[in-house]
């Protein structure tokens, strides 16, 4: 599984790095800004880079599958002693592992940038930890919707699924947005503030683990019975 | 040898592919039953979308049978664990872009090898397929042909005692499909199984016991390779002192006249030559290529279908 992992965002090393220009640019800001008197437009550009990798998370856990039976690399993979819940886990792990790598960097800059512009450093890391939730869980929806579905399609049910909660959370009631977590978790970063930096609440962040686990184990049982040496198509 | 267990055993499989839009349906597999029995070499050959890749495919569990079932070292098909005892070469075999040596080392890994013994068989195999120079060259810049030796490599890492290998020679030059198959005979002298799919048939000819010819998803024909080749109804006779005009259709070179004549008839052509005053130089049983034995058995093979090959 680790090695999967591993192998996984080996390959997506270039996405990640262009993703890690967009903290390269909030970092270069830090460098240039009059921090406390431009602390409004930190915030805001670092919330809007920090959601960016929720996008991307979905961007991978959609494709993984598909670009690995495109170029039949999953062939030489699966012909060992690897299990197909294994491969799904080893997915899981590497979607998450190359968005924390993202949240990581993102962490460190909003460390310093905004920790220096007054805000708490660490409300910063609990944002990012959100994130990080909320990317697994995305990514793995995404995932299991890849199974049988081309990566287009599945990102459209993957942004169906988690939209729907959030359109019901913002029309019927708040308590829609735990179903899915995911817009519950971005909403928590998103909604932060100077002066409310948002509340540790970890409810959605174990929730989503939980989901995650779940939706890998539908994921699990859909790919079991794929056949993947036919074209996705 | 029928005691012991199957290296590779198909009962009765089926298997058909859908397709939603046209709901249409092909039909690759036909009732297909197949034994390897362990510790031989067997060549599985079949026109383009007989089926053999999706034989294939569904023994190492990437595909699922419409119908039927089968065992590979003694589990179903599909067990990861019976996985870890099999090297499998794709056609079209493709790696990930990285040194060809930690390659190795992550495909042998993936088979649960550790330790210091993992990069040690990493160099044995690479030395195997002749890319002990390359070890450190990305397989991203690799020729196709140097893909495919890397390819039997990581089929050859975890050392397997049932060797699937589907056209392991299709983009090799001559002097590397020579080492393949030298790879694959001394396996057999190691007591390894060899399941060859391929459409070479000399290569086939020369390195396997049994043969099986797939057509249309049903087995067609399969026998030892040498009894398939041994033709039954005709002799070669090559004599001396004699003319050709004296039989029709001998064929005459350097003073030996050889002639092809079904068996019922060799003795009374061999008395005519004699009567002639010449001399019997051999009598022998026409060989077949296996070339001729696989037109002869797909000889009403239609083009492959759009998704053929499969």
């Amino acid at each position: 599984m680790l090695l999967i992992a591993f192998n996984f965002v080996r390959e997506q090393r270039w996405p990640i790095f262009v993703l890690l220009l967009w903290v390269l640019l909030l970092a270069f800001l830090g460098l240039v800004a009059d921090i406390p008197r431009m602390r409004e437009d930190l915030l805001f550009l670092f919330k809007q880079v920090a959601v960016y990798v929720v996008a991307f998370s979905i961007f991978f856990g959609g494709s993984a599958i598909y670009n690995e039976r495109k170029s039949r690399r999953i062939l030489a993979v699966l012909s060992k002693a690897v299990r197909r819940e294994q491969y799904l886990s080893g997915l899981v792990l590497g979607v998450t592992t190359a968005c924390a790598i993202y949240c990581f960097a993102l962490g460190l800059t909003g460390s310093w940038t905004l920790g220096a512009a007054g805000f708490p450093v660490s409300q910063v890391w609990f944002l990012m930890v959100c994130l990080v939730a909320a990317c697994m869980l995305a990514g793995t929806v995404a995932l299991m919707f890849s199974t049988f579905l081309n990566p287009f399609l599945a990102a459209g049910a993957t942004a169906l699924m988690l939209g729907v909660p959030w359109i019901a959370s913002q029309t019927v009631a708040a308590g829609w947005g735990y179903v899915i977590p995911v817009s519950a978790l971005t909403n928590t970063v998103l909604k932060s503030t100077f002066k409310v930096p948002g509340h540790n609440e970890w409810f959605p962040v174990g929730l989503a683990v939980l989901e995650t686990l779940a939706f890998w184990a539908v994921a699990a049982r859909i790919f079991s019975r794929v056949d993947i040496a036919v074209a996705v198509e | 040898m029928t005691g012991m267990p199957a290296a590779l055993e198909f009962e009765k499989v089926s298997k058909e592919y859908g397709s939603f839009a046209s709901r249409q349906s092909v039909r690759a597999l036909d009732g297909f039953d197949l034994r390897v029995e362990t510790g031989e070499i067997f060549g599985f050959l079949g026109p383009n979308g007989a089926g053999k890749s999706t034989a294939i495919h569904i023994a190492m569990g990437f595909m699922r049978p419409t119908l039927g079932q089968g065992q590979m070292l003694g589990r179903p098909f599909g067990d990861a664990a019976a996985r870890r005892r099999v090297g499998f070469l794709a056609e079209n075999v493709a790696l990930y872009h990285r040194r060809v040596d930690r390659l190795m080392c992550f495909y042998g890994a993936l088979n649960r090898m550790g330790g210091a013994r993992l990069g040690e068989r990493a160099r044995e195999v690479l030395r195997m397929v002749g890319l002990q120079d390359q070890a450190k060259r990305n397989a991203g810049k690799f020729s196709r042909g140097m893909v495919q030796r890397a390819g039997l490599a990581q089929a050859l890492m975890n050392d397997p005692e049932l060797l699937i290998l589907d056209e392991p020679t299709s983009a090799l030059d001559p002097l590397a499909r020579v080492m393949v198959r030298e790879l694959i005979l001394s396996a057999r002298e190691a007591g390894k199984t060899i399941f060859l799919s391929s459409h070479l048939l000399s290569e086939v000819e020369l390195v396997c016991d049994r043969v099986a010819v797939l057509h249309r998803g049903k087995l067609v024909r399969m026998g030892r390779t040498s009894d398939l080749l041994q033709s039954t109804e005709q002799t070669a006779i090559v004599a001396r002192g004699i003319t050709s005009d004296a039989f029709g259709g001998a064929v005459s070179q350097n003073g030996l006249v050889t002639m092809t004549v079904p068996i019922s008839n060799q003795r009374s052509v061999m008395q005519r030559v004699w009567e002639l005053g010449g001399e019997i130089v051999s009598v022998n049983p026409v060989r077949r290529s296996l070339e001729q034995v696989f037109l002869e058995v797909t000889a009403d093979a239609q083009p492959p279908q759009p998704d053929g090959g499969r």
